[in-house]
């Protein structure tokens, strides 16, 4: 993790051993066992038992390594912290009735990774394919601004998440390495 | 103002605008605390797993060192006997970071006594820096007039710096206008100690009545000095945290008195002093609220410290109030003596807008007294209050004389008013023969 965010100062990206992407019937998901995004200062407010939310983005890029296609699946994780029971709980905030408790917190980040998930139809079957995951903490006033009734709105999310993350603003950004859509283990 | 009524005919009058005011103020007041539509809550509750416990209590780190409104406190109250609310939970930081123009506020869940319950500890992170106008007293006697002061304090770091302009008819013999310059250290390497230095300035004056009893040699052998224009204070101090909330301050006051004829020479009043304060506030889980707030001071001028005048003072105050559901009931003791002469800004008074409410202190006392004891109920229903004076000074070796008085009136915080209570009130000294009701407003007095 410290890897991580010394890359992310450098202005590198992550390793490409760090995201490996995997078809899932006809959806796309990606696996990151390196990435532990609770931890830090997420995880002390997690441990005073306030709910932490988390944005996530994940585009692929066909061609060449920034020729984002189609739309980026993105996703708003609420977790929240069992004071009691000291088990994770992790809700998807666009469709509230999806959630997991009980959880360990590398369990915790699993399961946002695998709620997060790209159709593998309208993917070019012929062209070299890269994956892109971006992860970052909600500051405070976009959780009022990408908020709709229904729980959250998908543009705005969308929106927040185009703009270079802040200074103060944990943020994780991880690549995959080249693949082809043929080649992706089920 | 001074209006000679038939009781009745007053009560009435009073009464009907009072209950409409009620009705008004009701509504402003608390309708704000009302919870949020359903859906919103229960998509927030939802969020945060800890929201099938039940809250077991609401504290605020550092209490002693913060007053919150009624409103916050009744807010936090509520949320204590139900499921945590994430949702009002955080609404409540932001409503505490605001009152207290704390840079941040966060909360922190805690392990109840029972495995299903927890507790909520709000946490304030004070800004670096601030500034801030306020009006700590404002209020108006329809027989002695009007008080007020306006204070700006400045707070960078651990510094505050405060700066007050005042015209005080009410809690002194004299009128004193003037300033009051502050300086506070607030923590002198541990958040247990703080150290101070005050300097004030003021220029009194004084109703007819107090002359003319200074100038009949009325209490001689008790005044220290007689009428003065002018007074300075200088005074350093020392605050320690003995055992949170009780605080011990101690420090010295040099006091110079310039005589209203400018050929006399001034006298000075150099008093070593001392305050004992305990201030607790507890908030319980069956919808009641209770505080106590007590103080001993002690004013001790000697020869020793180059003081003109020597006495020593002594005043006492206790305060106790329960809140239950909508329900107040407060009661205030205050007590004080004087051994010495000392001067006429130490004598006690009573007949102010906090006792002995109705009655004209001049009538009473026209240069105050060396012994003193008040004690006070009131009685809150909502914004309605009703409440009941009694008290006496006197001078060492006459008899006192126990006065009452009665009075109805609507007190709550609002608006930009929160911390403190805004109060209209009608009072009745109780004596036979007539009743002169003497009406009465202010705020955070």
């Amino acid at each position: 993790m410290q890897a991580l965010l010394c890359l992310e100062l450098l202005g590198l990206n992550a390793s490409s051993e760090d995201l490996f992407v995997r078809r899932f019937a006809d959806q796309i998901r990606v696996l990151a066992p390196r990435l532990h995004f609770l931890t830090g200062k997420s995880l002390e407010r997690l441990k005073d038992g306030a709910t932490v939310p988390f944005d996530f983005q994940l585009s692929i890029a066909a061609g060449f390594k920034n020729n984002f296609i189609g739309r980026p699946a993105v996703e708003r994780f609420t977790v929240s912290y069992d004071v009691w029971e000291e088990k994770f709980r992790v809700v998807r905030l666009r469709d509230i009735r999806k959630s997991a408790a009980g959880l360990s917190a590398v369990a915790a980040e699993s399961w946002c990774l695998e709620n997060l998930l790209v159709p593998a139809a309208g993917l070019p079957a012929d062209k070299e394919l890269w994956a892109r995951l971006d992860v970052r903490t909600v500051e405070p006033k976009e959780l009022v601004s990408a908020t709709a009734d229904s729980g959250i709105s998908i543009p705005a999310l969308i929106q927040l998440l185009s703009r270079p993350p802040r200074p103060q603003q944990d943020h994780w950004t991880l690549e995959s390495a080249a693949f082809h859509l043929a080649d992706l283990k089920q | 103002m001074e209006i000679q009524l038939h009781p009745l005919v007053a009560m009435k009058l009073v009464l009907i605008p009072l209950l409409a005011a009620a009705v008004l103020f009701g509504q402003a007041v608390f309708g704000q605390g009302g919870q949020p539509a359903d859906d919103t809550q229960e998509q927030a509750t939802d969020l945060n797993v800890n929201s099938r416990y039940t809250v077991e209590s609401v504290d605020l780190s550092n209490q002693h060192h913060y007053r919150l409104s009624t409103s916050i406190l009744d807010e936090m109250h509520r949320l204590i006997g139900a499921r945590l609310n994430d949702d009002a939970v955080k609404r409540l930081a932001g409503k505490i970071r605001g009152e207290l123009r704390a840079h941040e506020v966060t909360f922190k869940l805690l392990r109840g006594g029972n495995p299903n319950s927890v507790k909520v500890l709000f946490e304030v992170e004070t800004a670096q820096s601030n500034f801030d106008l306020s009006i700590p007293k404002f209020a108006y006697n329809s027989r002695e007039g009007g008080t007020g002061v306006g204070q700006a304090t400045a707070r960078i770091g651990e510094n505050a710096f405060s700066f007050a302009g005042l015209s005080d008819g009410d809690s002194l013999v004299e009128r004193s206008t003037g300033i009051q310059a502050k300086y506070e250290r607030l923590s002198l390497g541990s958040d247990r100690v703080s150290m101070g230095f005050e300097f004030d300035a003021y220029h009194e004056q004084y109703a007819g009545g107090t002359l003319s009893a200074l100038a009949s040699g009325v209490d001689a052998s008790s005044l220290g000095a007689g009428a003065y224009r002018s007074r300075m204070n200088f005074e350093p101090s020392a605050t320690f945290v003995l055992a949170a909330p009780l605080t011990l301050t101690i420090g010295f006051s040099f006091e110079q008195l310039q005589p209203q004829l400018s050929a006399a020479p001034s006298e000075s009043a150099n008093a070593l002093i001392n305050t004992l304060r305990y201030h607790q506030r507890w908030i319980d889980s069956d919808d009641t609220n209770q505080e106590l707030d007590a103080g001993y001071n002690l004013r001790a001028a000697t020869r020793s410290l180059g003081s003109d005048l020597a006495y020593t003072r002594h005043a006492v105050n206790v305060r106790y109030a329960l809140m239950h559901d909508h329900q107040t009931i407060e009661f205030a003791l205050v007590a004080g003596l004087i051994f010495g002469r000392a001067p006429l800004f130490e004598r006690f008074v009573l007949g102010d807008d906090t006792t002995l409410r109705g009655w004209d202190k001049y009538d009473i006392d026209p240069l105050g007294g060396n012994r003193m004891v008040h004690g006070s109920v009131t009685y809150g229903y909502r914004i309605v209050r009703v409440f009941y004076d009694t008290g006496a000074v006197w001078d060492q070796g006459t008899t006192p004389e126990i006065r009452h008085s009665v009075g109805v009136g609507v007190s709550s915080g609002l608006g930009l008013f929160q911390k403190g209570a805004v109060l209209l009130a009608v009072a009745f000294p109780i004596r036979q023969g007539r009743a002169e009701p003497v009406f009465i407003a202010g705020m955070n007095f």
